[in-house]
């Protein structure tokens, strides 16, 4: 096989399966909350204060309200961060056509200018991260060698990305970079769901826990008997 | 004695060493890991908090953002304040003993393992969180850190871990004879009623009696029953809006339970369910119609948030008494004296009925209404600093230098930043630290309740005026 048999593998079978990991992944990790919610919660779930739980999740959309000192720069940041990783690898002229020729979807596309600056600031963004990360000593307290390797990961894609779109700043060739973006980008794909970037939809049930906070009637009682018999004491 | 609150790099360096210790009645004896495991897989097993704890476990980010939220961890900088730092200790258990990932992970690689160690850290610093939920405010992904704090406390105290304080007032209210956390019998009670009569007759100059035992009224009161002993002065502001408002012949206090009081909240579904239902039982033997709630955060948010959930039939509605009287206020029911209140005054948000609650404007609104001279602390509301004593913690008295030193220390620095004279706490927990660390940082104000004040103010026909009283106090005072 040559390498441009390999790049149409990596743009055809390869992307069309690790894409469809990630969304049955993460939709596994929906259908779960949202069954264990209904058969826990019940008829509780109707009584909840949706509104405000929307309103709550929503106010995150665009961070400025919860930027508080000590926060600020952290959140700027990430705010970039995140922006770049949703807009371009989904509205990038190119991805446009393989959304098109995989999956059926047309989307609008950015203009190349606008999608290399948010690639720029994506990839300054994750450096930023890393650099809290590694040299923030309440940072690195927190972090174990997942938290790296994912910005890493992240970081793969964008990088050969740019650079497989710029000869001027690309030191292999185009194929190998080609191949490179592709294949990190799969690899991502498949981590998504398996770890914390599963976040992508997890973070609503994340919030919800004013719901979880509707304990359930008896269960107190269960476990003390199971624990110390049916004369449990205090 | 320090010389001020105010928080530096030194006094981080120096408060990082300060361990938390409290008295445990029974300390576990045998395995505790091995209880423990056994301990959560029971809860696990027949509560719901699964979902919430797989979807934690997945999707904490770890990105640091929660930590210089907490007064604790602001106080010491010490990482194992950071509030994703202590979630993640009950998280690692669960994700290693309780899901498959885990189980196969520990498999293949050296992963987690719960030891003796990590049961040491947990009981500590569970009850270095105060349960606030300040950090869940700053958290993107929104993590329940009080909601963590609470379900390690729960699993420890299932095997004995827990202060010794808590349970022996929960053990008390459940199965002693007085059936309340604080050992009053009901003769006391019916003394102290008399008491607080002859007080306000002195006062007031007018004759109330205390309803006790009363049938069929629209309202059945709890406090902390702590109150009844220590906080005569919110007692007597409770009695006189009900006066002045017209309601005495429409509540009462039930002799078979008289304490709001509710520690299952801080530590145990299993006695949060209990006493929950020992609380409606009585509004059910007295045929009440509604469950009212005087000064106290965490009994106002575990009566209304969990009378619903575990009262079934009996779920009566719960009303603080803070509504009651905004709501007299605003029907004019009861009206203000403008004029008593001179002093600068500012409010206490109590974590339980701010952050976690729905009461953050209705006691401003009343201040507003009778106190030319309110202030606010920056931030308030349900932004609000915790005051240190939170989550039980207050009742912890060995812990008291913890709880000056590094919980209550960021509250301190606020309170001495406000330059208030008056701080208003309408909770018996929030008013208790906060009356030490004034003392302790010997801060120039006075720590009162909020119907503390409103006693002073309160025009009541046929009774002596604000004005009368305050000459009246003032002599008394010389
Ligand atoms: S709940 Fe409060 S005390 Fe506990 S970690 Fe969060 S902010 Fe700190
Ligand atoms: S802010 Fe939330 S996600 Fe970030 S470290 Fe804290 S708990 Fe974890």
């Amino acid at each position: 096989m040559s390498v441009h048999d390999w790049i149409d593998f990596a743009k055809g079978p390869l992307f069309a399966f690790t894409f469809l990991v990630m969304v049955l992944g993460l939709l596994r990790h929906v259908i779960i909350q949202v069954s264990s919610l209904i058969t826990g919660k019940g008829r509780r779930l109707r009584s909840a204060p949706w509104r405000r739980i929307i309103a709550d999740a929503l106010s995150w959309v665009i961070p400025i309200r919860h930027m508080t000192r000590g926060t600020v720069i952290f959140s700027v940041v990430s705010f970039l961060f995140h922006i770049g990783i949703i807009l371009v690898p989904v509205l990038l002229i190119d991805h446009i056509v393989m959304w098109e020729e995989q999956l059926g979807i047309d989307l609008p596309a950015i203009g190349r200018g606008l999608a290399d600056v948010l690639t720029l600031f994506t990839i300054a963004a994750i450096l930023v991260l890393l650099g809290f990360r590694i040299f923030g000593s309440r940072q690195r307290s927190m972090s174990s060698r997942i938290d790296y390797l994912l910005l890493v990961m992240i970081l793969l894609p964008f990088a050969s990305g740019y650079a497989a779109g710029h000869a001027n700043v690309n030191p292999l060739s185009w194929e190998a970079m080609m191949l490179t973006h592709l294949l990190s980008a799969e690899v991502l794909f498949v981590l998504v769901p398996f770890t914390k970037l599963a976040h992508i939809v997890l973070f609503f049930f994340d919030r919800i826990s004013g719901l979880h906070w509707q304990l359930r009637p008896g269960a107190g009682d269960k476990v003390a008997h199971a624990l110390f018999g049916e004369e449990a004491k205090v | 004695m320090p010389e001020t609150p105010e928080i530096t790099a030194a006094t981080q360096r120096t408060l990082q060493g300060q361990r938390l210790k409290y008295y445990i009645e029974n300390e576990p004896a045998g395995d505790r890991v091995d209880q423990f495991l056994r301990a959560f897989a029971a809860v696990l097993e027949f509560s719901d908090y699964r979902p919430l704890l797989d979807s934690y476990c997945t999707s904490s980010a770890k990105c640091n953002r929660c930590a210089v939220s907490c007064p604790v961890y602001l106080a010491t900088g010490d990482p194992r304040d950071i509030p994703c730092y202590r979630t993640n200790l009950l998280l690692d258990i669960y994700r290693r003993y309780f899901t498959i990932g885990g189980a196969v992970e520990a498999r293949f690689s050296r992963s987690f393992e719960l030891t003796d160690d990590v049961i040491d850290d947990m009981l500590e610093v569970f009850y270095r969180c105060t349960a606030c939920r300040r950090c869940t405010r700053s958290c993107p992904m929104g993590v329940d850190h009080g909601l963590i704090t609470r379900l390690g406390r729960y699993a420890l105290s299932l095997i004995g871990i827990v202060p010794k304080a808590l349970q022996v007032s929960v053990r008390e209210q459940l199965e002693g004879d007085t059936h309340n956390t604080s050992k009053v019998p009901k003769e006391a009670l019916m003394n102290t009623l008399e008491f607080l009569s002859e007080e306000l007759e002195d006062i007031l100059g007018v004759t109330m009696t205390f309803p006790v035992d009363q049938t069929d009224r629209d309202y059945v009161f709890y406090c902390a029953v702590s109150d009844y002993l220590m906080e005569p002065e919110t007692l007597m502001g409770n009695a006189a809006v009900l006066y002045a408002a017209g309601d005495w012949d429409k509540w009462t206090i039930g002799t078979g339970n008289y304490d709001g009081i509710n520690y299952g909240l801080f530590y145990s579904d299993w006695h949060l369910e209990n006493i929950i239902k020992r609380l409606v039982a009585e509004v059910t033997r007295l045929r009440g119609r509604n469950v009212l709630i005087g000064e106290c955060g965490h009994a106002s948010r575990s009566a209304h948030d969990f009378v619903p959930v575990f009262g079934g039939k009996e779920a009566y509605p719960v009303v603080s008494f803070i509504e009651y009287t905004l709501d007299c206020i605003r029907k004019k029911r009861i009206t203000l004296n403008p004029d008593i209140i001179t002093e600068r005054v500012t409010y206490h948000d109590p974590c339980n009925i701010a952050r976690s609650g729905w009461i953050v404007e209705q006691p401003r609104d009343i201040l507003r209404s009778f106190v030319k001279n309110f202030v606010d602390m920056v931030p308030h509301g349900q932004e609000n600093y915790c005051c240190g004593g939170g989550g039980g913690l207050v009742s912890v008295d060995e812990i008291h230098d913890f709880r000056m030193e590094i919980g209550g220390r960021v509250k301190a620095e606020q309170l001495q930043k406000v330059h208030a004279d008056i701080v208003i706490a309408p909770c018996a927990n929030c008013k208790k630290q906060l009356k030490e660390l004034v003392e302790y940082y010997e801060l120039p104000c006075k720590v009162m309740g909020l119907h503390d004040l409103i006693l002073k103010a309160i025009e009541i026909p046929g009774a002596k005026s604000p004005a009368e009283r305050a000459e009246e106090a003032a002599l008394l005072a010389v």
